[in-house]
This record gives C-alpha cells, structure tokens and sequence, in this order.
C-alpha cells in the first residue's frame, strides 16, 4: 500500500526523534502513529486487520502525544500487534480516541527494523502554524 | 547558552555554582574531550541536575559524557537520605543496563581459524529480542520470583552457577523488589524478552586480550595476553523500561518536587511514599536485568561448546564481574569528613570501588572492583580496577564507555554506500546483526575514541587500567 504520511527523522546523538506534519491536529496524531510503526517495522505481506479501540487522556496535546505514541509502542512490545491504520475520532487538547487496525507481529512477514525502549518528554512538541500541525518526539533506543 | 567552565587540572572542570544549582558541577575529561562537549546541551544537563533537593557535593559527569534525558548519560548524583531525591530519569529506561565479561581457557590464535563459525553459532543461539524471541516464557509467578531474586533465579534454574553470583555487583540481587507495584504492561513486556540480548548498542562480543598495562592484577583477574574473553552488554529489556515509563509518567504527573528545569527531571524524596515505590519497582526490573544476562551468559557457554566441539573443561568459561552502569544504590560515602549513607544515580556510570573497600569480595579487596567499559565494535574494549581517588572524587564511580559523537542517522547517512560489515572483516572481526540498520547505526566512527575516555578516568585516579581487549567476533542485535 502507498505510504500518505511522510515524517523525518531527527538527529539527536544517543537516539533518535522524528519530525511528522499533518493538516490537522488529527491528521497529525493520526500521521505520528504510522510513523512510529515505519520506524520500527518492514512490513512485507499483507496481514489480516483487526481493529481496537483506543482511548487516551494526557494534561495538554505534547502530554498526549506521549501517552498516545507510547500506547501504539505498547501494543507491539507487550501484545505483539502492529498497528496498520488508524483512525482518530475525537481530539481535544486533553484526550483522543481513535480506531486502529493491527495485527500480529509474524517474523515470516514482519522485520523489525529498531526496537524503541520509550518515547520521551524530551523537547517534545506539538504546533500549528498557518494550518500546519508539527510535532517533534525523541525515542530513547 | 553556552555553560562557562573552570579548569581545576588536566582531568576536571568545574561549573561554578549559578542561580538555582545547589552544588557546582563536576567534568572529569580531557582538553581533548571537553572540546566536544562544550557547545552541547549535556553540560546544561550537569547544571540542571545540580538543582535537585539534597545533592550532596557535586553534579559529576565522566568522560563519556553525552546528551540523555533530564541528566546526562555519564552522570553521577548523590542526595541524602533525609531531605533528597530518586529520579527515575536519572537512572534512564534500561534499568540496570550493565556489562558482564567472561574469561576462558582459549587461546585467540588457535581459534581464529574457526571464528565465522562461532560467531554464527552465538547470532544463532543468542535470542535478539522481540520477534526473535527466546525459549522462557515467565507465568506471572515466575516473573515475580524473577524480579525478586535476580540472577540467583537463574542459578536455580540451571543457567550457570551459584559460584558466578559472587561475582555481580549486589551479588546479582537488589532487595527491597515488590512485584505487586508493577503495571500490568510491565509484567507482560518481560513475558518474553528475558534471555534475549536486545538491539541498539547492546552486543555480544568473542574478543582477544591484547595489551596488559597491570600484570598482577591482570593475572587475578585471568587475563592473560593472547586469551580469549566474552564480552556481554545488555539490560533489564522492555520490562525494564516500562518500569521506567510508567513512573516518570506518575512523578510528572503528581509532582511533588516543582519547578523542575526539564519534565525528564520528575522525582520524588527518597522517604516520600512515591520514591519508595519507584526504588522498589526499580529493584525488580534490575534483578530481571541481573537474570537476564546470567541466562545469557549461560547461552553463550552451550553455544561456543556446540561450535568448537569441546568440553566445559576445555573452555574454561568464567565469569569476572558483572556491573551496572545504569542504577540508584544506597551507599555509604564521606560527606564532610563523616559516613553518610546516600542515595547515588549513576547513569551511564560504572561503580569503582578502589581495593581496600569494605563491600568488596575479598577476591577484589587488593585488587579493587573490576570496572567493565566497552568501546565501539570496531576497536576496543578495557578492563579497569576501581582506583583510590574514586571515593573522594565521584562517589566511586568512573565512566560507562565510548560515548556516542554522532547520531544514529548522521551514522546513516555516513555509511552510505559502505559494507560496515566488510570493512570490520577486514580489519579481522566477524559480524553480524540482526536489524538492517544496527551495522550503520552503531559504526565505529559513531563513537568517540573508548582509548581517551579510559585515559581520562585513569589519570583522574578514578579507575587504572589492567587490560585492553580487541573484538574477533560480534554479535548485534
């Protein structure tokens, strides 16, 4: 499937961040989500979808970027499921839920290209700008 | 704003004491080394640690130092009991991250010859982690016998022996370890990631002991010119770091300590409810990394047995040591001339005790403690002995390793068009990696030069050299 997010990655000496735009706040949450499993995952197959329901509070949106990029980080370490798509349905500045399509993690079509310890509050943050949603994440590795 | 420095002697730097910082900071580096550091933000990590409640004397950093989150990687913080701070930030994600190092009877150039074959054995038998996962899988029962008692677990298990206890820091078990304050996400995480080695910078390494700078120290820790050694780094894996997570998430949360210059600076009094929790919670994912690399280390004696077609008494394999470089441990220290007990963080440091110690086994009392620091896959590894100024300078610590000097897609994009692979075989170490980027990301001109940062520390009297070990073999995750 054609990739319709595009993110770039951050130098940052011990680790490594990313820079992902949308053109909304959803678009943009939405965005971080597939970018994080790009980063960690070579999908080479098709994988059946399964969808999950997922709901998240944080104190301001860099808050909730972390606690909504730290879910999707979860799923994979701790249920082994990767998220393939993701629909956000309600934003506010201090929640978000959403539906994702994940599936299994299965080594004969899925390589795992870093693992990702945790997503940091390090110089996190989450801007518009003439309608353009930016958000900067460092990962520890 | 860049942090004006005060040259003490060729090996420290001092950050005069400014605004808010409590106590000054403390560089131990070189001319050399400080010049890369100074424009970066990890010095402006050394001042911010320096305002947390009850430091005591200074906020130090090492040689190797480099930007983390909330402290620095290299740094060391000691606090009092009564009126000081845990911070999970300064302890980092990989709890108890640590390196272990094997002796064996083998000498490099009779295996030599066989070294693709060993290598390919180990990257077979060694676990990387998620996706290529291991044979444990901890009921919950067993995580939580795991998560209290550490190595010796394993010991019980079968993955080594009771005899290799003795040498791991803590004895390879921190008390005070409450499983019940674990989330359920951690719980699952290290379900299946214990005995498997991780990616990123972690790495198991065949290497040669190729240059003696202590004989007789080298000689009762077996080193010998010409022998072979295991080298292991590895952690606590993601149960570890979801230990870390949730509990930075809950002191950021419900701060008690406010006005924090960097949220990954979140802490709690080591006597509030909060920072008992967090020393509790982070004795489990430490005796899980403690476990995890005596399992390991196990894997990797039945692999090289299978490769070379050999025997336990041929081989030989014995274990040093086995250090932490990223913990809190509750210390006995001078503190104006008088024995305090003080809650130190080293991250990205390394304990090094000086002989003599009264918490030093007594086959490390003349010698002092082994101090493990790993290089870069493509040069060297060293062996230190914690040395007599590490007491009065930096709470007996020293450094953890290279460094890295460049980030991960800097490493990238310098690798363009180049076999990492092929240039490290030519140089005569065999490799392989399990994650397509690992070989471009952790390439040796990433990190900084191990052989200065070791300098650094040895003349600074914090740890002296005994032995300098060269990779023949390296396994990555």
């Amino acid at each position: 499937m054609e990739r319709d997010f595009s993110y770039t990655l951050l130098s940052h000496t011990a680790d490594l961040g990313m820079i992902v735009k949308g053109d909304s706040c959803e678009g943009l949450f939405r965005n971080a989500g597939m970018a994080l499993t790009d980063i960690m995952i070579l999908s080479k197959g098709p994988m059946p979808g399964v969808k999950k329901e997922i709901s998240i509070k944080g104190n301001d949106l860099p808050d909730l970027m972390v606690k909504w990029l730290s879910e999707i980080l979860y799923l994979f370490e701790g249920e082994h499921l990767i998220t393939t798509e993701i629909v956000v349905n309600q934003l506010s500045r201090s929640s978000i839920s959403s539906t994702l399509i994940t599936g299994d993690f299965d080594s004969r079509y899925h390589e795992v290209l870093r693992e990702i310890k945790a997503v940091t509050y390090h110089q996190v943050d989450v801007r518009e700008d003439s309608g353009i949603w930016t958000a900067r994440i460092i990962f520890d590795l | 704003m860049r942090i004006k420095l005060e040259k003490i002697d060729d090996n420290r730097w001092i950050i005069p004491k400014t605004g808010s910082m409590r106590v000054p900071g403390m560089i131990f580096s070189s001319q050399e080394l400080i010049d890369e550091v100074l424009d970066g933000e990890s010095i402006t990590q050394v001042a911010n640690v320096s305002t947390l409640p009850g430091i005591v004397g200074y906020s130090i950093a090492m040689p190797d130092i480099h930007w983390g989150y909330g402290f620095p990687i290299g740094g060391v913080a000691a606090f009092r009991m009564e009126d000081g701070i845990v911070s999970p930030g300064g302890v980092g994600y990989d709890i108890n991250c640590g390196c272990r190092l094997m002796t064996t009877g083998l000498m490099a150039d009779d295996i030599k010859p066989m070294i693709r074959d060993i290598v390919l054995a180990l990257y077979r038998d060694i676990p990387l982690g998620v996706g290529k996962g291991g044979e444990i899988r901890l009921s919950k029962k067993e995580g939580e016998m795991v998560a209290t008692l550490g190595a010796s677990w394993a010991t019980k298990q079968g993955y080594g022996n009771k005899d290799d206890l003795i040498r791991t820091e803590e004895r390879g078990v921190m008390s005070g370890a409450d499983p019940d304050l674990l989330s359920e996400r951690a719980v699952k995480r290290g379900v299946d990631q214990l005995g498997t080695l991780g990616s990123g910078n972690h790495f198991l390494e065949i290497q040669v002991v190729d240059e003696i700078y202590d004989s007789k120290t080298a000689d009762l820790f077996n080193l010998h010119k010409g022998g072979v050694t295991l080298f292991l780094h590895t952690g606590s894996r993601g149960f570890g770091h979801q230990i870390c997570d949730d509990f930075l998430k809950r002191m950021s949360e419900n701060p008690q300590i406010t006005g924090l210059p960097d949220r990954q600076l979140a802490c709690a009094p080591i006597e509030s409810d909060a920072g008992k929790r967090y020393l509790a919670a982070m004795a489990c994912a430490a005796n899980y990394a403690w476990a995890n690399r005596q399992v390991l280390m196990h894997l990797a004696h039945e692999s090289m047995m299978k490769a070379l077609g050999t025997t336990p008494v041929v081989l030989r394999m014995s274990l040093l040591y086995d250090v932490s470089h990223n913990i809190v441990k509750m210390e006995q220290h001078n503190v104006d001339n008088r024995k305090a007990l003080l809650c130190v963080h080293r991250k990205g440091a390394t304990r090094a005790f000086p002989p003599g110690h009264e918490t030093l086994l007594d086959i490390f009392r003349e010698t002092g403690q082994p101090v493990l620091i790993p290089g870069d896959m493509g040069t060297c590894s060293y062996v230190l002995a914690g040395d007599y100024g590490s007491m009065d300078k930096s709470f007996g610590s020293s450094c953890h390793g290279a460094g890295r000097t460049l980030s991960r897609s800097i490493a990238i994009k310098k690798a363009q068009g180049r076999s990492i692979q092929k240039e490290l075989e030519e140089k005569g170490i065999f490799v392989q990696a399990g994650g397509r980027h690992t070989l471009k990301e952790e390439m040796p001109e990433a990190y900084k030069d191990v052989s200065k940062v070791v300098d650094a520390v040895h003349n600074a009297g914090l740890a002296r050299k005994i032995a300098r070990l060269r990779p023949l073999g390296v396994i990555k995750g």
